[in-house]
C-alpha cells in the first residue's frame, strides 16, 4: 500500500515538473512572437544572398533544422504540411523551422493562393 | 520501390569497390535489377575492374547537368551472364576530369545533391531498378556525403587498424547518425580467427566497446582476393568461395530490411 502511495506521489511530482517546463516554454514562445512582431519583417531573409544548402552546411545545422532542410531537399518543393507528414512533427512546428531556414537564406518561400511553398533555390541551373 | 545503398569508409583501401562490385553482381545473379555508380571522382576505379568505358557520357556529365542519367549509364548485364540487369555509371578517369571535379564549389555540390536525390524517382521509379549502389570515396568528401544523404542504407567498411576503427566510430556518431541513416559496419581483411574464444576477445579488444558497434559482417583477409588485384568478380567466378557466401548472406539481409 505504502509502495503505491509513493509511486503516485512520484508521478505527481513528475507531472508538476512537466507543467512548470511547459509554462516556461510558453513564456519563451510569447517573447519570441513579440520580438518577431517588432523586429525585422518575418518574410525577409537576414542575408541578401541565398546561402547554398550543401551537405557541409546541413552537417553544421542544429538537428531539428537539419531534419526539415533535408526533407525539403528530398521533396524539391513542399508546404509545411507536406514536410510535417514526412518528419512526423506538427505542421506548426515545421512551419516555424521552414521560415527560420528562409530567414537564414537557405530556402525560398513562394505563395500560391493560400498555400506557401518552400524550396531550395538552385538558380542559374544551366550555368555549370 | 527499390533501395539505395551507399558503400563508404573512413580510410582508403578498405575494400569499398570490392564490396560494391560483388554486392551488385550478387543481386544481379539473383535476377535483380541493379544500378552501380562510381562516386569516387578523385580516384575512379569501376572502369578498371569492369573493363568498361563510357562511349560519350560519364557520371560526371549527369552531375554537371549536361545529360540525363539514362545516357550516363552503360548496360553490363553480359557480365552476369544475362541474369538480372546490371547498369553502371562510370566516373571519368581522365586527369582533366578529376581536376575539374575537385574544383567544384558549394553551389555545384548543392545541385549535385539534388541530382542524386532525383535518382530515387528516375532510377528506382521510372527505370524500375531494385537497387542503386553508390561506391563512394573515403572520408568526409562532398561526393561521399552527397551519396550518404541520398541513400537508405549505409554500409561502412573498416579494417581493424586502430586509426580506421577510431575514424569509423567517429563517423558513426558525427556523420551517419546526424543524417539518421541505417548504418551497418563491415569489418574487412580481419587476420584474427574470430571463431575461437581467444580470437573473439582479441578482436573485441582491438575494436574497443565493440558491443555498441552495428557490425553486419566480419570478413577475413583472403590472399587469393588480394592476388586477383581487382581484376576478377569473385561472386561470379568463385561462387563457392567463403567471400561469395558472405556476400550472398549480406544480400539476403539487405533484401529483408
Amino acid at each position: 500500500m505504502k509502495k503505491r502511495d509513493f509511486s503516485t506521489k512520484k508521478s505527481l511530482i513528475i507531472l508538476e515538473k512537466i507543467r512548470e517546463n511547459l509554462e516556461k516554454l510558453n513564456q519563451k514562445i510569447e517573447v519570441m512572437i513579440e520580438l518577431q512582431k517588432h523586429g525585422k519583417p518575418s518574410n525577409e531573409p537576414l542575408a541578401d544572398v541565398t546561402a547554398p544548402l550543401d551537405v557541409m552546411t546541413l552537417l553544421s545545422m542544429p538537428d531539428h533544422l537539419r531534419k526539415t532542410a533535408i526533407t525539403v531537399c528530398r521533396l524539391g518543393r513542399a508546404t509545411a504540411e507536406e514536410v510535417a507528414q514526412q518528419t512526423k512533427r506538427a505542421r506548426a512546428v515545421e512551419s516555424g523551422y521552414l521560415n527560420q531556414l528562409v530567414l537564414m537564406g537557405y530556402l525560398k518561400k513562394e505563395r500560391q493562393g493560400r498555400k506557401a511553398y518552400f524550396y531550395v533555390d538552385k538558380d542559374d541551373n544551366n550555368k555549370e | 520501390m527499390g533501395k539505395i545503398i551507399a558503400i563508404h569508409s573512413y580510410k582508403g583501401g578498405t575494400g569499398k569497390t570490392l564490396f560494391s562490385v560483388n554486392l551488385a553482381m550478387t543481386f544481379a545473379l539473383k535476377g535483380k535489377k541493379v544500378c552501380l555508380l562510381d562516386m569516387d571522382f578523385r580516384a575512379p576505379s569501376l572502369h578498371a575492374i569492369l573493363k568498361a568505358k563510357s562511349e560519350k557520357y560519364w557520371l560526371n556529365d549527369y552531375l554537371n547537368g549536361t545529360c540525363s542519367i539514362e545516357k550516363a549509364l552503360i548496360d553490363l548485364t553480359k557480365l552476369s551472364g544475362g541474369k538480372g540487369k546490371l547498369l553502371v555509371g562510370l566516373a571519368n578517369p581522365s586527369t582533366e576530369a578529376i581536376r575539374d571535379m575537385s574544383a567544384k564549389d558549394r553551389k555545384w555540390e548543392m545541385r549535385a545533391l539534388g541530382r542524386l536525390l532525383a535518382m530515387r524517382n528516375s532510377v528506382l521509379g521510372e527505370m524500375g531498378m531494385d537497387y542503386l549502389i553508390f561506391d563512394t570515396s573515403p572520408g568526409l568528401q562532398y561526393s561521399s556525403i552527397n551519396a550518404i544523404v541520398s541513400a537508405d542504407i549505409v554500409l561502412v567498411i573498416s579494417t581493424i587498424d586502430a586509426s580506421d576503427v577510431q575514424g569509423t566510430k567517429r563517423m558513426l556518431t558525427e556523420l551517419y547518425d546526424l543524417f539518421e541513416k541505417k548504418t551497418y559496419m563491415i569489418l574487412n581483411k580481419v587476420l584474427i580467427d574470430y571463431t575461437t574464444k581467444k580470437g573473439k576477445e582479441e578482436l573485441s579488444e582491438k575494436l574497443g566497446n565493440s558491443h555498441s558497434l552495428p557490425i553486419f559482417e566480419i570478413v577475413p583477409c583472403f590472399c587469393d582476393i588480394l592476388k586477383a588485384g581487382g581484376t576478377r568478380i569473385i561472386v561470379k567466378e568463385f561462387p563457392q568461395h567463403f567471400f561469395s557466401k558472405t556476400l550472398n548472406r549480406m544480400a539476403e539481409k539487405i533484401e529483408h530490411m
